[in-house]
């Protein structure tokens, strides 16, 4: 009978995973109700407010709208147009979806359970659905360089002009994004010696120091990758819809759509974790939680709503950026990331490399204040050094004159300015 | 097996939420099509020509660039990860397997001023140049 039975770590991952899936779909679904509240706040209008209970006179707020969205969009016709490859066409939302859920197997969402003694299963249960995995962060990035792969095949099977467009300007952006998010990452796993994200939280409550006050740089070089790979404004450009009318999606609808919307804010909620985990202390908050490695059931709770309330403030904050910001031209985006997050990427791992090999030197020579105060003073100098360079030399800024250059398009150019002049 | 199990159920998961979703509403879902409905959308204009034509070749470019760096950066992670945890370069120095610390940072300082230099000659080059 035992052999047929799972064991109970099997078990307890079926449970975390049960529990990870339905809180993001749930989540995403209210996160959208969240933004287009917070995008009538931002407008001085109303957003959302009449969906409650069916039937009824009850409102609740609104509440009730994602159900209504999700059980109309399901109801919708699952239509394919005919002149796009199927194959990939139809493949393109199912591996971008499952992609981005994929995602959460390596990213804690708490600290860890009091020990709670079932025979079988290693105590104390880690919030992590994995926590075996030793290559975690790269995990991480592995599923979401597949997410890439979604976005291109969607554009490319559509057989769709703005589609294919998107699809490319897309799969250009993330790719040329990744690079800063990768040196960010670095500088942090350097510091942790750790590639697991819960290693890496322990390390910032140990310290107390969270990455985002030790490697500024890294912090603010992350930040703007992880709007850029999210595809969050000032960098929707994949779908901007002034210009390409959904952008690589254009051709889908009904319940696909809606897999690559859900994908796109999962993409956000897992950038909103990584943010948080990385640098910005996990469940560790100064004076409210220790950094002991167990804990009770309040403290358990603690700790996770800790984490819950700093991602929903960092998805909030991408929210208001969303509202506050105008959208980058594609030249100004692709100059960003190799001009100026590439550079400052690399010259602040430097930095933290340089810090972390000399610590136990300076330790020794000016103990381990002194050595801290030493360790904080470097990168922040490294961050306004690079903040004024970046600032003086604007590698961003582009003279976007076309240059001239003999190519298949010279001639319809000039048949358009002979028809100018004549 | 043990550690990838959870994740491998993960995928599986993932999958199936996935396929559940787009085949619950292609059996929920009406089904009417027309010859107007099945045409490439383009503004409501008839299209113009196909869209498998050739396209420019700086996301070719960015293509090996990006393969380039990142490559790179992936030879950079297990010094990161080795730099400070336990079994990582200090153990290797005690075993007598590396001269020393000092030998493993210098070499990695020399390997990212190789990355700064292919970047440098990809900026004169005008790689990054997008226009």
């Amino acid at each position: 009978m035992n052999a047929v039975l799972p064991s109970p770590t099997t078990i307890a991952a079926l449970v975390k995973i049960g529990l990870l899936v339905g809180g993001l779909m749930t989540a995403a679904a209210y996160l959208v109700l969240l933004e287009r509240w917070i995008a009538a706040w931002v407008q001085d209008r109303k957003g959302p407010n009449r969906v409650g209970i069916p039937l009824t006179n009850i409102r609740l707020f609104g509440l009730g709208q994602p159900l209504a969205d999700g059980l109309k969009i399901i109801l919708k016709e699952d239509f394919t147009p005919s002149h796009v490859d199927r194959v990939l066409y139809n493949a393109a939302p199912l591996l971008i979806l499952a992609a981005s859920l994929a995602i959460f197997a390596a990213i804690p969402f708490g600290s860890v359970l009091p020990p709670l003694g079932i025979p079988g299963l290693p105590d104390p249960v880690p919030f992590l659905v994995a926590p075996g995995l030793d290559v975690g962060v790269l995990w991480v990035f592995a599923l979401s360089s597949i997410a890439v792969y979604g976005v291109l095949l969607g554009g490319w099977a559509s057989n769709n002009k703005y589609g294919f467009l998107g699809g490319l300007r897309s799969s250009a952006q993330l790719v040329a994004y990744e690079i800063p998010l990768g040196l960010g990452l670095l500088g942090v796993v350097l510091a942790a010696g750790s590639l697991k994200l819960d290693r890496i939280m322990e390390a910032q409550a140990t310290s107390g120091v969270w990455y985002a006050f030790a490697q500024p740089l890294g912090f603010i070089v992350f930040l703007v990758a992880s709007f850029a790979e999210a595809a969050r404004l000032p960098f929707d450009l994949p779908e901007a819809e002034q210009e390409l009318v959904g952008g690589y999606h254009t051709e889908y609808s009904g319940i696909r759509l809606l897999l690559f919307l859900v994908a796109e804010f999962l993409h956000m909620i897992t950038a909103a974790f990584l943010i948080v985990i990385m640098f910005l202390g996990g469940w560790h908050l100064w004076g409210v939680t220790g950094s002991a490695a167990e804990v009770s059931w309040a403290g358990a709770l603690v700790r996770f709503a800790i984490l819950s309330a700093k991602i929903l403030g960092v998805i909030v904050f991408f929210m208001l950026v969303r509202w506050s910001w105008p959208r980058f031209r594609f030249d100004q985006l692709m100059n960003l990331a190799w001009k100026v997050m590439l550079p400052l990427g690399l010259a602040n791992l430097v930095t933290v490399a340089v810090v972390e090999e000399y610590r136990p030197w300076l330790v020794e020579r000016l103990g381990s204040s002194g050595a801290g105060w030493v360790a904080l003073a470097l990168p922040w100098g490294m961050f306004f050094v690079g903040w004024i360079v970046a600032g003086l030399l604007t590698p961003s800024g582009t003279d976007n004159r076309p240059i001239h250059t003999h190519g298949p398009l010279d001639a319809e150019q000039s048949l358009a300015e002979d028809l100018v002049e004549a | 097996m043990e550690p990838i199990l959870p994740v491998l159920l993960f995928v599986a998961i993932s999958a199936a939420v996935a396929v559940g979703l787009v085949g619950a509403a292609g059996m929920v879902g009406p089904k009417r099509t027309s010859p107007v409905k099945q045409m490439p959308y383009e503004s409501g204009m008839d299209p113009v020509h196909d869209t498998r034509r050739r396209f420019d070749v700086r996301f070719h470019l960015v293509a090996i660039t990006f393969l380039v760096f990142d490559v790179e950066l992936l030879f950079l992670y297990p010094w990161a990860v080795a730099s400070r945890s336990p079994a990582g370069i200090d153990a290797a120095v005690r075993d007598g397997l590396v001269g020393g610390r000092g030998v493993v940072f210098a070499g990695a300082m020399v390997f990212i001023a190789l990355v700064v230099i292919g970047f440098a000659y990809d900026w004169r080059k005008g790689v990054f140049r997008w226009r």
